[in-house]
């Protein structure tokens, strides 16, 4: 079990290096070339001279590898993901500010979406082709066919402006706002939810759907097991490595799902902000914004293999 | 075909059907691969239907605004425009908050949303196509490596990288179109991938090479034509993603920059106004809804087309 987890988390290791490298030299492919956002920083009518000074005082002008090797010694030693040039703040103090608020966001939508979806999913399976299983596959499909954004204009016009006045409180900054004034965050956190709900029942559908054909659903009906604790305590507990997996591999599309739930609610959260930067034209944010999820991604993803581990043995011999 | 077929029956032009079937039985007998795969496609009701649903959605962004001479574009004249009007004899869908008719602003919007997406969901197909290709035919070190860098791509969430790289071009319509090509190739490139690995190794591509066949023939010949099916499924489904991110980019107020649109930055503008008026969201939303939905049924349909176990034998 210790070597395949070794393994995986070099492998993570690698892929981690090669997304520095990208997102590192993305800008190098910007027309007008690497001394662009020195406009940007400066201002459109800087003097040449004064850009020549920008442009040695971030180093621009050493060789590439000389500086991305800067960048990866500021990034994983120094933790500094350098200054975001739309207001001089740190990108790491941006992301300390932003990224609890976005996590409790998520974290409570995700909870809410496994509470419904993973029931429904074991329902549908268990009846499987019944007038319940086919309206539930429907009102999923059209969920999923509906874009975040327009999902979230929609749950605004009905529920903020139409009969429910739900709207969200005046923003105070914290990240325990969600907490604090809970009635105004139903809206939004029900949106994402919903947004993730398709996927998982789905997913969580055909996971049982798997199971329910195995063997030991068999024996355990022949040795006269209730209907409801083959469901629940065989078919679901098997059910669940393949949920773990994808619960892990789901992380990034939370982080997206999120961002657009933040703009449009206006719930300044990591998504909210890098639209701002990216608006803005403020790179050193967004690159930094964008390496941090990918770290939440890859971690996830390790989680997922070493939960499946645990879950599943037969994957830890393999690993070996 | 089948007629020049029966008077040569050695004849080597044609499909290979064909010409299996005239050496060894009467020829009236033989359908046409193609033939085959249409009559599965048109056994799909709702496939057909999408189909029409798209020639008229395009006919009326591309055709409409020759026919449809209400104001829609010249900015000078809405200045005139009551903004916000409700459906009307005159403006059928009302105005919008600049005094444009909405009416003839989805044609207009659509035209970009419609072109961008399928320009750019062609991008990603043939850069997807050619990635799969290299790493699945070559395997080996190079497989790995480009696998292990496909991996890094697909962890960054597809919506940062898509910020990411909106920030740091110009957003112009070539630009749009690059950037949505470029960074939606990644999972085609697996599933194609994937296709090469399995069929480079089958007996066909294995007797081609023993019989001294170049890598270029085998590809051309062998795995290239073999994976098709999944080549053009994945096309379709590209192409309904690209007008998917090309839509919420426009949506993020990232989209096309004035005065021109797309059906993004249409929703954008409308949402600005809070609550909006009805007319300004609704019939876009559920025409664009279903030009989304459209192309997948279309996708699946293909899927069963290219499925060989649905074919006559």
């Amino acid at each position: 079990m210790l070597a395949y987890v070794i393994r995986r988390f070099f492998q993570s290791i690698v892929v981690f290096l090669i997304v520095m490298l990208i997102t590192f030299a993305l800008p190098y492919f910007e027309p007008g070339g690497i001394l662009q956002p020195a406009l940007i920083v400066l201002g459109t009518h800087a003097t040449p001279a004064a850009i020549h000074q920008w442009g040695v005082q971030n180093g621009i002008f050493h060789p590439f590898f000389v500086r991305f090797w800067d960048y990866l010694v500021q990034v994983c030693y120094h933790f500094n993901l350098g200054y975001s040039w739309k207001n001089g703040q740190t990108v790491w103090s941006l992301i300390a500010l932003y990224v609890p608020r976005t996590i409790w966001l998520a974290l409570i939508s995700f909870i809410l979406t496994l509470l419904i979806a993973l029931p429904v999913g074991v329902l549908q399976a268990s009846k499987r082709n019944s007038w319940f299983d086919y309206s539930m596959t429907n009102f999923f499909f059209v969920l999923y066919g509906i874009p975040a954004f327009l999902l979230s204009l929609l749950m605004i016009d009905w529920f903020i402006f139409g009969t429910i006045h739900l709207q969200l409180p005046p923003s105070d900054g914290s990240a325990l706002e969600i907490f604090t004034h809970p009635s105004g965050f139903i809206v939004p956190v029900v949106t994402l939810a919903i947004l993730n709900l398709a996927f998982f029942s789905r997913f969580m559908r055909s996971a049982v759907l798997d199971v329910l054909v195995q063997d030991y659903i068999r024996t355990a009906k022949a040795k006269g097991c209730s209907q409801r604790r083959i469901l629940f305590k065989h078919a679901f507990r098997n059910a669940l490595g393949p949920i773990i997996t994808i619960v892990g591999l789901s992380i990034p599309g939370l982080f997206g799902g999120a961002l657009i739930i933040e703009e449009v609610f206006n719930y300044e959260g990591v998504g909210y902000e890098t639209v701002n930067a990216a608006v803005y034209k403020d790179i050193p944010t967004v690159l930094g914004i964008t390496l941090l999820i990918t770290i939440f991604t890859l971690v996830g993803n390790l989680l997922a293999d070493i939960g499946l581990g645990i879950v599943n043995p037969r994957i830890r011999v393999e690993g070996k | 075909m089948s007629q020049l077929n029966e008077t040569n029956p050695f004849s080597l032009d044609g499909p290979a059907e064909d010409r299996a079937k005239a050496t060894t039985s009467t020829a009236s007998t033989v359908v046409p691969l193609w033939k085959q795969r249409l009559r599965i496609f048109l056994q799909n009701k709702l496939a057909i239907a999408s189909v029409v649903y798209l020639v008229l959605i395009v006919l009326f962004c591309y055709v409409g605004p020759l026919l449809w001479h209400f104001n829609e574009t010249n900015q000078a004249a809405a200045l005139f425009n009551t903004t916000n009007a409700p459906p009307s004899a005159h403006d059928i869908l009302g105005t919008d908050g600049s005094g444009f008719d909405v009416f003839g602003r989805i044609m207009y919007g659509g035209e970009y949303s419609l072109s961008l997406g399928m320009l750019a969901g062609f991008i990603t197909i043939i850069v997807g196509t050619i990635y799969g290709m290299i790493s699945g035919f070559i395997g080996g070190a190079v497989d790995a490596s480009l696998m292990r860098i496909l991996d890094a791509l697909l962890s960054i969430p597809i919506i940062f990288l898509l910020l990411t790289m909106i920030t740091i071009f110009p957003r112009t319509s070539t630009n749009l179109i690059i950037i949505i090509g470029v960074i939606g190739w990644f999972g085609n490139a697996r599933i194609i991938r994937g296709d090469a690995l399995v069929i480079k190794e089958l007996e066909y591509s294995q007797a081609s090479r023993a019989m001294g066949a170049g890598w270029w023939h085998i590809v051309r010949r062998h795995v290239f034509p073999n994976s098709v099916s999944n080549i053009v499924t994945v096309a379709t489904f590209a192409v309904a993603d690209a007008i998917l991110f090309l839509t919420t980019l426009g949506y993020l107020g990232l989209g096309i920059p004035a005065p021109a649109t797309d059906w993004g930055t249409m929703l954008n503008n409308a949402a600005s106004v809070q609550p909006f008026y009805w007319w300004q969201v609704y019939p876009l939303a559920a025409v664009f809804i279903l030009v989304v939905v459209a192309i997948t049924y279309i996708g699946e349909a293909l899927r069963d087309a290219f499925e060989v176990r649905l074919l006559e034998r």
